[in-house]
């Protein structure tokens, strides 16, 4: 981390996803180009375990996928503060594991009452 | 800081109720730990100091402690007073640790120091309300009243972030010390970005405070809450919202007051207006309640407009939040026992003077109280803004301001006459709950009370 | 190249396509399709973090914006029915009044954008309080408190959450 940190350091990352990139789109439309097309009403059909479709496919679907969701997120955030402690523990010392060990702490009581809800349980 | 050290404790250990099954225990927990946070809090106005712990964050100073008080006191009226209502439910527990944490975020607002503490002091107070406006999960108005309240406060909560950026931009500092210092230094140096910052810092604010023309969800989110959580949002909250708005227009921009006084004004009075002659036309109470908690919105701004440097400053909307607060935790204490049967036009008090005369007193000077009718703490809350407003160059706000309250009688005495002149269908009398009978009585003599020694509070607090 | 620095250059194509995808994303009648163009929005904007010097955010941004809150806009994308004959149409006098606010707030924008060549600006602090290191060093220092509070708001979104979206043995 030195003072000479500039954008243009970055140049071998960019390289990188312009190579990757460059890779997937070459490699789609090469296959699209070179193969066989035979184009029927039944192929291009979309299908589920050959039962015909029926209905839109936009149907709303059940909360609890959410709820698992918004709670991920939480946990996310939670995780995300870790990483500037991590990078500084031997700077923060025992103040900082206090520091952060509380936070966690007051989240646990969070992750345990979401458990004690039944927030992740499936069944009602 | 004890105090909100011991409320935000309450609230995980409300959760922890929960996890450890001693919910029958939460609610006399509850208001033991209110109590000894207020107990806290007095305690540290007389010794005079705050532990001074995050001191760059956050500080208790004196008038951090007088608002934290006042919305304590108002916190424990409000839970005796709920109660009824939570205890039978499922998500008694949810509710109560949702409470408590937007408590925290209200005395958070009180204290803040920092832009960082505001913002997280009024996410803190938001969130927990709109998932509490919408508690009525069956309830389409309840849907409507979170959803709305959800959208709009995020929207305030993008303006109050894009403002900080740009005073933080302009000033270099979080600050508000050092914010305000900034100012001073550079006069009327000050990059044109900055207004722009305060400006919208103040949009944000009023949203919060629902004055017009940012007042649109108010109506809507006060008519489909729950009763009690709408006579939280008028009270506790509002208290919280203005005590914020004092801290940042007095301490850091008022410097340069010139720059935002005449939106002010013109917010005042376009709140004045709309307010009162929405409410004259309303036929739901909560509804015409919110109208009114606008026009009284726009009375607390007033103090903040003549922006004295003074204790008279203070004291008015010291005294205005505390008459204001003790006022609506009666009034929705009783709309609350007479609209259980889901009627909430003024047709349901018809006859109450018969039903439940105790209930209909208090009622009256509740609305007496509300309406600024003297001898009652109302007529002099509005009394001690205008003698701060005296002094400056807005006496055409004193008068416009004097000319809607006495269209804010008129609805306010349509609950009066319906309660004592109209007939009932029914005579069966409205029961009420014994603790909510003690908080009615008590919060009725309070307000009399006030209202017979108005130097009271000026004479208490001494800053 | 052209006078400009490669900064400026990155710069330039960074802000086009993040506001070439906003676009997007208002534009597109297909409210997945909306979404995955805010992804992409997002993934511009977390490049001009890297710009900035403020790597933390930038990868902050990917990891919390572009990868958890999307998931949630798709997943509430699914739980409501936005099919096309569902859609509340709009009437003429609406969509003429939002032209006209949409147009006034322009206005205003172009107006205050137009003296902001003298905006005075200067930098303050340190350039490089965007690494995790110098970040970190300042989070848990001076700004510990709202860092602690945080996980107040946290809970109460958690609790929240759980209020709202799980039905309890005892409710109807």
């Amino acid at each position: 981390m030195g003072s000479t940190n500039t954008p243009t350091d970055y140049l071998p990352i960019v390289l990188m996803f312009i190579v990757a990139l460059g890779f997937v789109v070459t490699t789609m439309v090469a296959s699209h180009m070179l193969g066989p097309k035979r184009k029927t009403k039944i192929k291009l059909d979309s299908f589920e375990c050959g039962i015909e479709s029926h209905g839109n496919a936009r149907l709303p679907f059940s909360i609890k996928y959410f709820l698992v969701a918004i709670l991920f997120v939480l946990f996310d955030v939670e995780v995300i503060f870790m990483y500037p402690w991590a990078v500084n523990y031997k700077e923060l010392g025992i103040v900082g594991v206090i520091e952060v060990f509380s936070f966690i702490a007051l989240l646990l009581v969070g992750f345990y009452y979401m458990l004690a809800k039944k927030a992740v349980q499936w069944e009602d | 800081m004890k105090g909100l050290l011991i409320v935000s404790g309450l609230g995980i250990l409300a959760m922890m109720a929960e996890i450890f099954k001693f919910k029958k225990l939460l609610f006399p927990l509850v208001l033991l730990g209110i109590l000894g946070a207020y107990v806290a809090n007095f305690m540290e106005w007389n010794s005079g100091f705050s532990i001074a712990v995050f001191d760059n964050m956050i500080a208790f100073d004196k008038v951090a402690l007088a608002f934290s008080g006042v919305i304590l006191a108002t916190a424990f009226f409000w839970f005796i007073m709920a109660n009824d209502y939570f205890e039978d439910m499922p998500t008694v527990v949810d509710h109560f640790s949702l409470v408590l944490f937007a408590l925290t975020g209200a005395l958070m607002l009180t204290a803040f120091k920092n832009m960082t503490t505001l913002f997280l002091g009024i996410e803190i107070m938001s969130i927990p309300l709109y998932v509490l406006a919408a508690s009525k999960k069956k309830d389409v108005k309840s849907n409507e009243a979170g959803f709305k309240y959800l959208i709009m406060g995020s929207f305030a909560s993008g303006f109050l972030l894009f403002g900080i950026a740009l005073v933080y931009g302009a000033t270099g500092s979080f600050d508000l010390m050092e914010i305000r210092a900034k100012i001073s230094e550079m006069g009327s140096g000050m990059p044109s970005f900055f207004y722009a910052g305060i400006i919208m810092m103040l949009i944000a604010m009023l949203f919060k405070v629902s004055a017009a023309p940012f007042h649109f969800w108010a109506p809507d989110v006060y008519q489909g809450s729950p009763t009690v959580i709408t006579a939280l949002m008028s009270t506790v909250v509002k208290t919280a919202a203005f005590a914020a708005i004092l801290r940042l227009f007095m301490i850091a921009f008022g410097g340069v007051s010139e720059s935002w006084s005449m939106v002010l004004a013109s917010v005042i009075a376009l709140s004045l207006v709309i307010a009162n002659f929405s409410a004259a036309v309303q036929t739901n109470v909560k509804r015409t309640l919110a109208f009114s908690s606008i026009s009284h919105a726009a009375f607390m701004l007033m103090v903040v407009l003549a922006n004295l440097r003074s204790n008279a400053t203070l004291d008015a909307l010291l005294y205005y939040s505390l008459a204001y607060s003790i006022g609506s935790i009666a009034a929705f204490g009783i709309i609350y026992n007479v609209t259980k049967n889901g009627d909430e036009t003024f047709d349901s008090f018809n006859g109450l003077g018969k039903r439940n005369p105790l209930m209909a007193a208090c009622m009256v000077v509740a609305m007496l109280s509300l309406a600024g009718i003297p001898i009652t703490a109302g007529f002099f809350a509005k009394y001690f803004v205008f003698t701060t407003m005296i002094g400056t160059g807005y006496k055409w706000l004193l008068i416009l301001a004097i000319l809607t309250s006495a269209v804010g009688v008129y609805y306010y005495f349509k609950v009066i006459i319906a309660m004592y002149f109209k007939q009932a269908t029914t005579e069966e009398p409205v029961t009420i709950e014994l603790s909510q009978k003690v908080v009615m009585i008590l919060t009725t003599l309070f307000t009399l009370a006030l209202g017979a020694v108005p130097g009271f509070v000026a004479e208490m607090f001494k800053f | 190249m052209l006078g400009y620095t490669i900064t400026q250059w990155l710069f330039g194509i960074l802000s086009f396509l993040a506001i070439m995808f906003g676009l997007m994303v208002v534009f597109s009648r297909n409210p997945v399709n909306s979404v995955l163009y805010l992804v992409m929005t997002f993934f511009c904007i977390a490049g001009h973090y890297l710009l900035l010097n403020a790597q933390f955010l930038a990868i902050v941004h990917i990891v919390v914006y572009a990868g958890a809150i999307m998931v949630l806009f798709l997943f509430v994308i699914m739980l409501m029915n936005l099919n096309e004959d569902t859609e509340p149409q709009r009437t003429w006098l609406s969509k003429i009044i939002a032209a006209v606010a949409g147009g006034l707030m322009l206005f205003v924008m172009v107006g205050s954008l137009k003296g902001a060549g003298d905006m005075g600006l200067q930098q303050y602090g340190n350039a490089q309080i965007g690494f995790v290191k110098n970040l970190g060093a300042v989070l848990f220092k001076d700004f510990l408190f709202p860092f602690e509070i945080a996980s107040v708001l946290l809970l109460a979104a958690m609790v929240g959450a759980i209020m709202i979206g799980k039905k309890e043995a005892g409710e109807s």
